[in-house]
């Protein structure tokens, strides 16, 4: 049973009937990349950390609410959004969420982790996110970091796809900028 | 603006079909500036790996509360079978209780004394006690190695009888030839011997 591969959408089926050790494994599966795109867009280990468990306790409880298991992933990082904004709303309750700025993003959270590139490259990459809006940054995670397709994300953070698009563009375009300039033409 | 026929970011964030894919390719070959805004996005990608996963600091147990598993009786429909143990312990209970049910459920006086088989003596035969059969087997074996014995004897005696007659012969071989050589030493014993004799040729 251990070494058997098990299709996800059977686990979620056994999960959704109750089936404890079966949630556990889709836990397993995706805790990771969940608490990555919450850490990413909260800039904290702490917040992550907590609002990882409460997404995973969240999708347990709603999971048969949802009719197609296939469509698990956008689901699941539906929740974990709405939980990240959750949180910033009640930390500045008085600021337009659509607004807000991330705060306690630290440079060390975001190079934080193994990586076989320089450090230097790592700090530019930090400082690059650093300056794009939270709604342009999620925008970066879910899609560089997480794969997403535009209809997922648009799924994910309720809103057009023209909206994602127009966020990742934007905020392509100033990545870009930053971490591949333009070759000074005429000069080796 | 790029002229390309679909967003080269859309083809960098890989959104685009096969078709269309394949366009831009043939596209960006013949275009310089189109295959350097690919190349920026290239690199734009790579430079943002450079930040990699973590590993998360401690696994999601909640799961393994149980105030945030089903409904009681679901739990426990859902402990009672996916535990090997308990099932097993189950089957011996259910079977347990199926032979306490049979023993009891099971028809007075059926078995009550101990199951005899009958099996009728021929009646030409006389009775035979154990005794005589005994010594009637005991004299087929006495007879048995008494034959056996005699056919030992026998054959033992015919290869003595055999082996006397060839001493017999070898002997008698031995002493012929023993004589045979006693007799050619006496002659020339005599042969070389011969005894002094006068001047006139007579013996001394």
């Amino acid at each position: 049973m251990i070494f058997r591969a098990v299709e996800e959408t059977d686990l979620i089926r056994q999960a959704a009937r109750g089936a404890v050790e079966a949630y556990n494994l889709l836990v397993s599966r995706w805790e990771k990349r969940v608490y990555n795109y919450l850490l990413r867009i909260t800039g904290n280990r702490e917040d992550a950390l907590d609002l990882t468990q409460d997404v995973f306790l969240k999708a347990y409880q709603n999971l048969r609410k949802l009719d197609d298991p296939a469509r698990f992933a956008p689901w699941l990082y539906r929740i974990a959004h709405n939980e990240a904004y959750s949180l910033f709303r009640k930390r500045r309750p008085e600021s337009d969420v659509e607004e807000l700025e991330l705060e306690a993003t630290e440079t060390s959270v975001l190079v934080g982790g193994s990586s076989v590139f320089p450090i230097e490259l790592g700090l530019a990459v930090a400082s690059a996110l650093e300056r794009l809006s939270p709604e342009q940054r999620e925008a970066v995670v879910l899609k560089i970091y997480q794969g997403f397709k535009f209809e997922e994300m648009a799924e994910i953070l309720s809103c057009p796809v023209s909206t994602v698009k127009s966020r990742l563009y934007t905020a392509l375009e100033l990545l870009k900028a930053e971490l591949a300039p333009i070759k000074a033409r005429g000069l080796s | 603006m790029s002229c390309s026929p679909f967003d080269l970011r859309d083809f960098a964030l890989k959104e685009l079909s096969e078709t269309e894919r394949q366009q831009v390719e043939a596209h960006v070959r013949g275009c310089a500036s189109c295959r350097e805004e690919v190349e920026r996005l290239r690199l734009t990608e790579a430079a943002l790996f450079a930040l990699r996963d973590e590993e998360i600091p401690q696994r999601i147990a909640f799961v393994s509360d149980k105030i945030f598993e089903p409904a009681p009786w679901r739990r426990a429909w859902a402990a009672f079978w996916g535990s090997t143990a308990r099932l097993g312990f189950a089957s011996a209970a259910m079977l347990s209780a199926a032979l306490i049910v049979f023993s009891l459920a099971r028809p007075a006086g059926t078995l009550r004394g101990p199951v005899t088989a009958r099996v009728n003596p021929p009646a030409a035969v006389a009775p035979v006690s154990e005794a005589e059969i005994q010594q009637r087997i005991q004299a087929a074996v006495d007879r048995a190695v008494a034959d056996h014995e005699a056919r030992l004897q026998k054959v033992f005696d015919e290869r003595v009888t055999e082996i006397e007659r060839r001493n017999e012969v070898t002997l008698l071989r031995a002493a012929s030839e023993l004589n045979f050589m006693q007799r050619e030493q006496m002659a020339l014993v005599r042969s070389s011997y011969t005894l002094p004799r006068t001047g006139n040729g007579e013996y001394k």
